[in-house]
């Protein structure tokens, strides 16, 4: 392949040097913009231009006409068009993330390398701010779609929480509906379960499910909600609404994890039990946002107020902490 | 190859990751006696040492290693990268028991699934690598049955490699995928590729999705 040329335009024909190319993904390569450490170019490969450039271009403007000021803040929005020295649309512009992935926080092992210091009380922060977000952009008629821990970047010195990758969301806009074409079946709900995401219409009880599984992750240092003992694959024991916590616990992985789950408030473990048993079948059982948002806040003044244990259980070491409220 | 394994297998309760289990069967036939043998230690280093540096595939990949050599050894049982601390070098040594050792290592990795399905642990496909620069001496047409079925029902995964005078067509039996003629003594590329792709295995979110990989021609040649 032929090195890419490292000028690149705006529209309005004003030439932009690029920096470093900072990561390769399956759609297009993102690149720093030289002068500029703030911004960052998305350049998607000729192929994909080649093969669906104008359905691309068009999704990225309808975007950028839903551009406000809380999203360009929260999630790394498409901004400037960006065009090649032949003129050809080839991507955008837009803020560059700050932060670490939240896939190295939602991890037992590594949380303590990227997030020194992290306790309960940051991590429910990060999580009231990323329910906020999503709530944002549901209000502005966008789904995520593919939720991906990857795609969410946390600072470790903040409660600052940013979505990137968000050229895949789901929106409509003006009538025209752009679907999400890509996720996870580990990260999706049953009813979207086997349908080509292209195809896929994703609800407000649809990402109810699949950010339950993010919530879930973190709370529980990475364990997905359907690891199960002696179980099938996390995909087919979401299939089943087999979730191991919650009433008989007999399939619980060994380890911290059930220690990690008892510490958790009643009103969120009830919820989790819900969502991932009933609600993997009946969307209309699922937790809402709105309610993930009230059950976590009220988690966090109870941290704040000392009626709950305020360290994360640490694997290999579990530390059986003075739990202040009785079940 | 010495190594030690913290915890044992405490890394299965306490380690969150999915895995992706690795398994590289080397040949190391005394036809690999010299530069061949060199290139192929420095390749499997180069190996541990890129995956060590990228965290979620140091937790997520665990490397096993069986050499035939005059023998089968099993050099390395299935190890969580992060927990490598060393490797020994290989030397090259008597005939070709590539038979043996892919019946060996079809055995470990289906004990290991079954290690990752009684511990709740979510897995990837697992990976079987094999390298040989010629001929398995003894006999493998079974076992290439066995690992191609595993292919075919995409239980797993298997990259047979060849090196200089190597019997492609034996090679290729073993999978779904054909074998693929190393450039020269390209090893050390060739294991680069294979760590970037166990990167991006690792940093996938889906367990049962298939993963794109990365463009071969680092290493292989027409």
């Amino acid at each position: 392949m032929l090195a890419r040329s490292q000028v690149v335009t705006d529209s309005q024909g004003k030439q932009r040097r690029l920096g470093k190319r900072l990561e390769r993904g399956g759609e297009g390569e993102i690149f720093a913009l030289r002068d500029r450490p703030d911004v960052i170019v998305k350049w998607y490969y000729s192929e994909v231009l080649d093969k669906r450039g104008e359905e691309l271009h068009r999704k990225v403007e309808a975007m950028r006409s839903l551009r406000d000021a809380h999203m360009t803040r929260d999630v790394c929005w498409p901004l400037i068009r960006v065009f090649d020295e032949q003129h050809r649309w080839i991507g955008f512009a837009m803020y560059r993330a700050r932060g670490v992935k939240m896939s190295f926080l939602a991890h037992a092992l590594l949380y303590q390398r990227y997030f020194p210091g992290l306790d309960r009380r940051r991590l429910v922060g990060y999580l009231i701010r990323f329910v906020e977000i999503v709530q944002q952009l549901h209000e502005a008629g966008v789904c995520i779609g593919d939720y991906n821990l990857n795609n969410v970047f946390c600072v470790p010195s903040s409660d600052q929480v940013t979505l990137i990758d968000c050229d895949s969301f789901q929106l409509r806009v003006e009538g025209t509906f752009y679907p999400c074409p890509v996720g996870s079946p580990d990260m999706t709900p049953r009813e979207h379960q086997g349908v080509s995401f292209r195809h896929t219409v994703r609800t407000p009880r649809s990402e109810a499910f699949s950010l339950a599984i993010v919530l879930f992750k973190c709370l529980m240092l990475g364990r997905h909600p359907y690891d199960i003992v002696g179980g099938d694959d996390p995909v087919r024991n979401l299939r089943r609404g087999n979730f191991a916590y919650g009433r008989g616990q007999r399939e619980v992985p060994q380890g911290v994890w059930y220690e990690l789950w008892r510490e958790l408030p009643d009103t969120i473990r009830d919820m989790f039990v819900t969502t991932f048993t009933v609600g993997a079948d009946a969307p209309i059982q699922r937790a809402t946002l709105a309610q993930w948002h009230a059950a976590l806040s009220d988690y966090r003044d109870a941290l704040a107020a000392g009626k709950h244990a305020v360290r994360l259980t640490t694997p290999g070491r579990p530390q059986r902490t003075q739990v202040l409220h009785a079940r | 190859m010495a190594t030690y394994r913290l915890n044992g297998d405490s890394d299965l309760i306490d380690n969150p990751s999915p895995r992706c289990a690795c398994m590289l069967v080397l040949d190391t036939s005394a036809s690999m006696f010299g530069p061949p043998i060199r290139e192929l230690n420095a390749g499997v280093q180069a190996f541990i040492s890129a995956i060590q540096e990228d965290d979620m595939a140091a937790c997520s990949v665990e490397l096993g290693v069986i050499t035939a050599g005059g023998k089968v050894t099993e050099q390395l049982p299935f190890t969580t990268a992060m927990n490598i601390s060393q490797c020994r070098q290989f030397t090259a040594s008597g005939l070709t028991p590539l038979g043996g050792a892919m019946e060996l290592a079809l055995d470990r990795l289906e004990e290991r699934t079954e290690a990752y399905r009684k511990a709740g642990v979510a897995y990837y496909q697992p990976w079987l690598v094999v390298i040989s620069d010629g001929v398995p001496t003894d006999q493998w047409q079974a076992v290439s049955a066995r690992a191609r079925t595993l292919a075919q029902q995409r239980k797993l995964v298997v990259v047979p490699v060849g090196v200089e005078e190597a019997d492609l067509e034996a090679l290729s039996a073993f999978s779904t995928r054909p074998a693929k003629r190393l450039d020269g003594l390209k090893f050390r590329e060739f294991f680069l590729w294979l760590s970037a792709s166990m990167s991006r295995v690792s940093a996938s979110s889906s367990t049962t999705d298939q993963v794109k990989l990365p463009p071969t021609d680092s290493w292989d040649s027409i």
